[in-house]
């Protein structure tokens, strides 16, 4: 299975090198380095408070990162000429708290980006927005407003908003995390089609089920850097870190595992 | 180009004479609250006897007047600082006033009446003795009087002021004062109003109304005033004003009269002006 | 002539002031929404040194009653311009800016009351900053700021009263208080018709406040979305 999975990847598509960032005395990032390549799913675990979604954030710049550099394929996203709203435009971004436009329906909130950054035509928006609804099972609340959808649908419209404008990868910090348990599992569902169908993203999750089915690789980090980095297998059945099998193993009892299928 | 110029100088000259030809106006601020000096007329025109010497004195001097209702509290003011021009509003002479602006010379010596309930039993004398509440108009000669006569003398009155007079007689018939102490024309129209009301007496103070002007008069219309104003206790006029505004006929009576004398102040007619208004505010 | 006549013929003055109170409460709205909606984004998104001066504006302003402002403006502006300036303009510039010290503090609290994470999903798109505010911040503020602003509303409509101490200029009170005298001296009714037509006044500003607030509260319907209802209603 491993194996097979390393075959079906692409080349690096993102490159992460030796990100700092430190929030006054807090240094949460201590020189983070990872690869990224096309097609694959990273899951990103650790215990909370450890830089998870500061890496995230740092990746696309929503935080400014103090120190090291990222490249998205050959552009340099740190480099100070880049202009970060076109690099942007080419990451997703799904947020724990799913963050979708209050005053805007489903439909809206999903071709808002295609019409305000990509400047499409509205027909087409809307279309391609319809689309990625669908996709990803609620076309039938296009009209809906977020104060009317349940956090799992909320979640989902958050994705459709991000695939909607043909990510070249999609960065999810801790997508379930603010969902009750019965919700989550519609949401792992459309992530592992996605992971299925070969979008590359980097997930932050707490779902070990998620992890071990569809992760290609798995980074553990705490206290600011990364630990260790390998494929499921390796990091569940001989982690190479004593750190990395007691998380994992506690994570284990207190969440079980969902995987959502 | 020197022709050019002689034409231009030529046409400025020219300008500059028909400038001049056409009277000047002169805005005069007045606080329209108060008959029978001046108020709004139902029809919206600003009369009354302070307003018509004024428009008469104008005619008779060959100047035009813009009136314009103005809040008490700023007519000094604005007068003193030249935005308007003259002041006509039953304004005392007083020193203090002498330091902001110029007064012509008086034109009205004024009395306050003292009125109180009819049923009352009050005289003049009970009516301003110890322990009574006296209602007057704020920074007017009645509120001046009873304060430096009566307060500052020693006599325990209790004074209570009003940014308008009707607010204070309306106190009176509501009992929270037991006297209101105004200028004689106003007491009068206000008692001939409501038969609940009297007037115990009158207090001679013999204040003196004049109109006034920016401090130096810039533009020398105090001896315009004077002499306007002379010119018109001369005349038949000055009789006719005060038996129009001064002789108790009700307002809405003067406003009547007012009306239709109009046509004279239109034709510049000083004496048949004030003759058709006294006509008509004593006509039966 | 009967009480009700003598009433009604002094009613109708005030009508004829109507439009001067309407002409200063019209422009001082649109003076405060201006300045107040600049003051606002100065204060939301602002440098440190801008945003201190907004304050002091805002501070100088909500300090000082409305009357004084009114004095200090018209006999302030027009010997500093050295030219003549309308009474009703004075009257709507010290009360708009008066206004604009509240409607900013309206303003921005809307701002912020939108969550930082709208902002960051914006961005997350590739909107720039000022896209984000004007298709994703501005929205949901405006929405917000409708309740507060119609509170605003209210208390300007009867600072409209305060004009009346510019000379020539003839709103809804000074025309009633203009009527006051007369009024009370028409035989035999004396001062029985002064509280009737106070209470009239009285009225014409209250169909002044709740009329706009009726406006205001059509143009919360139309604008309503799920989500975004008035504090005090239940949600859905």
């Amino acid at each position: 299975m491993p194996a097979e999975r390393e075959s079906r990847l692409g080349d690096v598509i993102l490159r992460v090198e030796d990100l700092h960032k430190r929030y006054g005395k807090d240094e949460v990032l201590k020189g983070v380095t990872f690869e990224l390549r096309r097609g694959e799913t990273k899951v990103v675990i650790g215990p909370s408070g450890t830089g998870k979604s500061t890496l995230l954030r740092c990746i696309n710049q929503l935080s400014v990162p103090d120190k090291g550099r990222v490249w998205l394929e050959d552009v340099e996203i740190t480099h100070a000429r880049t202009n970060i709203n076109h690099v942007r435009a080419q990451i997703g971004f799904v947020f724990q708290d799913f963050n979708l436009f209050n005053h805007l329906n489903a439909l809206q909130n999903v071709s808002i980006g295609l019409l305000k950054v990509r400047k499409m035509p509205k027909e087409a928006a809307l279309a391609r927005a319809s689309e990625e609804l669908a996709r990803v099972g609620l076309a039938e609340k296009a009209c809906s407003y977020p104060a009317e959808l349940s956090g799992g649908q909320k979640q989902r419209v958050s994705i459709a908003r991000a695939l909607a404008m043909d990510p070249k990868l999609i960065l999810f910090d801790e997508p379930t995390s603010a969902l009750d348990p019965e919700l989550i599992g519609e949401v792992l569902e459309v992530m592992i089609q996605l992971a299925r169908g070969g979008m590359t993203m980097i997930v932050v999750s707490h779902e070990m089920g998620f992890a071990r089915a569809v992760a290609d690789r798995i980074i553990f980090m705490e206290g600011g850097g990364i630990l260790e980095e390998g494929t499921p297998a390796e990091l569940f059945t001989c982690p190479r870190c004593e750190r990395t099998g007691q998380f994992l193993r506690k994570i284990t009892e207190l969440y079980g595992e969902t995987d959502g299928q | 180009m020197k022709k050019f110029l002689l034409v231009l100088g030529l046409l400025a000259v020219v300008g500059l004479a028909a400038v001049s030809a056409a009277a000047t106006t002169y805005k005069v601020a007045s606080d329209t609250t108060w008959p029978p000096f001046e108020w709004q007329a139902g029809g919206g025109q600003l009369i009354g006897f302070d307003l018509d010497v004024m428009r008469l004195i104008a005619i008779l001097e060959g100047y035009d007047v813009n009136i314009i209702s103005y809040s008490w509290d700023i007519i000094f003011i604005d007068v003193g600082n030249g935005r308007v021009d003259i002041g006509a509003s039953g304004a005392t002479i007083t020193a203090e006033r002498e330091a902001v602006v110029d007064f012509s010379a008086p034109y009205w010596t004024s009395n306050q009446a003292v009125i109180v309930m009819a049923d009352s039993d009050l005289n003049i004398a009970s009516a301003l003795s110890a322990g009574k509440k006296i209602g007057a108009q704020v920074g007017t000669t009645g509120a001046k009087w009873v304060q430096e006569q009566l307060i500052d003398k020693g006599v325990d009155v209790e004074l209570v002021e009003y940014t308008l007079y009707p607010l204070a007689v309306l106190d009176l018939v509501n009992g929270n004062v037991d006297a209101v102490v105004q200028d004689e024309p106003a007491s009068r129209a206000s008692v001939a109003a409501d038969a609940r009301l009297s007037i115990v007496g009158v207090i001679e103070t013999g204040e003196q109304f004049g109109f006034f002007v920016t401090n130096g008069d810039p533009n020398g219309l105090l001896p315009k005033i004077n002499d306007g104003l002379q010119k018109l206790k001369a005349s038949t006029a000055w009789a006719d004003l005060i038996t129009a505004y001064m002789g108790g006929a009700e307002l809405t009576k003067i406003e009547a009269a007012w009306v239709a004398a109009a046509p004279f102040l239109a034709a510049k007619d000083v004496t048949g002006f004030a003759h058709a208004l006294a006509a008509g505010a004593t006509a039966p | 002539m009967t009480a009700t006549e003598i009433l009604w013929q002094n009613v109708r003055p005030l009508f004829d002031a109507l439009p001067v109170t309407l002409e200063v409460l019209g422009l001082l709205l649109v003076v405060g929404l201006t300045l107040g909606t600049v003051l606002a984004f100065a204060q939301a998104y602002g440098r440190r040194p801008l945003r201190a001066l907004c304050v002091g504006y805002e501070q100088l302003f909500r300090g000082i009653p409305p009357l004084v402002v009114i004095l200090l403006f018209w006999n302030g502006i027009t010997p500093a311009l050295g030219v003549p300036v309308p009474g009703i303009v004075v009257a709507a510039l010290a009360l708009g800016m008066r206004s604009a010290a509240y409607q900013s503090q309206i303003f921005r609290g809307a701002i912020q009351a939108v969550p930082p994470g709208q902002m960051m999903a914006a961005r997350s798109l590739g909107m720039s900053r000022i896209q984000a505010i004007r298709s994703v911040i501005v929205p949901q503020a405006f929405r917000l700021a409708i309740p507060p602003w119609a509170n605003e509303y209210s208390s300007v409509v009867k600072d409209t009263a305060f004009i009346c101490v510019i000379g020539g200029l003839i709103d809804l009170t000074r025309q009633a208080l203009m009527k006051l005298a007369p009024l009370s001296m028409r035989r035999p009714i004396g001062t029985q018709l002064i509280l009737p037509y106070l209470i009239i006044l009285g009225l014409f500003y209250l169909a002044l406040t709740y009329g706009g607030n009726g406006l205001l509260s059509l143009l919360e319907r139309r604008l309503s979305i799920p989500g975004f209802e008035m504090k005090g209603k239940v949600e859905r």
